[in-house]
């Protein structure tokens, strides 16, 4: 099982590169790319919470629950 | 504060190499006695103040143990050092709390341990061979100072072990 970041989709469907992204949310393009890619192993509520302002979604849409 | 730092580390790294030969001559020494009390008996053990080993074999059988055991001490104290300067090598790297370094300190304490042992065991041999004529004064035996290192070295390797954990966590926190 894994949790699965749908990040790109988002960020798609807004029209809204991941360099805007960081620069709205403070938060470094390659911090921003390792949690895009599925690299990061935690994240904050801080930066889920100003990735969510951004885009103006919640965080279900930006993370799934994707079972084996 | 970077330059203080940097000279400690220095002085740290070269008085490590200095133990590292000071271990080797140790142990060259060592051996010549244990050979010399094997090949040349007679002229060794006179060197050292024991008489005939006719009248005194079990001194003189004790202290063969003791020097084959000084011996092993040798590739302990070699294995500690090294470890030592590898930890102190990443310090100067700049990147210490890694995992390699928590299983060097794990090492290092089981070393601790092993020297204790031997220290124990060399107290022992020398405490059985002396005789009141020729007592063996040994600089070994049991030591709370030492005992309470190897406690402390394993408990700072764990502790080093669960730190680099929860730094590998964080840098993979976004």
């Amino acid at each position: 099982m894994t949790i699965a970041v749908k990040l790109d989709a988002m960020l798609h469907e807004r029209r809204m590169t991941l360099t805007e992204l960081a620069e709205r949310v403070d938060i470094t393009l390659a911090n921003l790319s390792i949690l895009k890619t599925g690299k990061a192993r935690a994240v904050r509520f801080s930066t889920l919470e100003a990735i969510c302002a951004a885009l103006g979604c919640q965080p279900g849409d930006i993370l799934e629950f994707v079972p084996d | 504060m970077t330059r203080p730092i940097s000279n400690a580390l220095s002085i740290a790294h070269i008085g490590l190499r200095v133990l590292i030969v000071l271990n080797w001559i140790y142990g060259a020494i060592v051996l010549a006695l244990l050979v010399g009390m094997f090949v040349a008996e007679p002229w060794t053990m006179t060197a050292l103040g024991v008489p005939a080993p006719a009248q005194f074999a079990a001194l003189a059988m004790g202290m063969r143990a003791i020097a084959a055991l000084g011996l092993v001490a040798v590739p302990l104290n070699l294995a500690l050092l090294t470890r030592l300067v590898a930890m102190v090598q990443t310090v100067g790297a700049g990147d210490p709390f890694v995992a390699a370094n928590a299983h060097r300190l794990q090492a290092i304490a089981w070393i601790l341990l092993g020297q204790q042992v031997l220290g124990l065991g060399i107290a022992l041999i020398g405490k059985l061979v002396s005789t009141p004529g020729h007592a063996l004064h040994l600089d070994a035996g049991f030591s709370p100072s030492g005992w309470l290192a190897v406690v402390l070295t394993f408990v700072l390797a764990r502790v080093f072990a669960e730190g680099t954990r929860m730094r590998e966590d964080l840098e993979g926190t976004v």
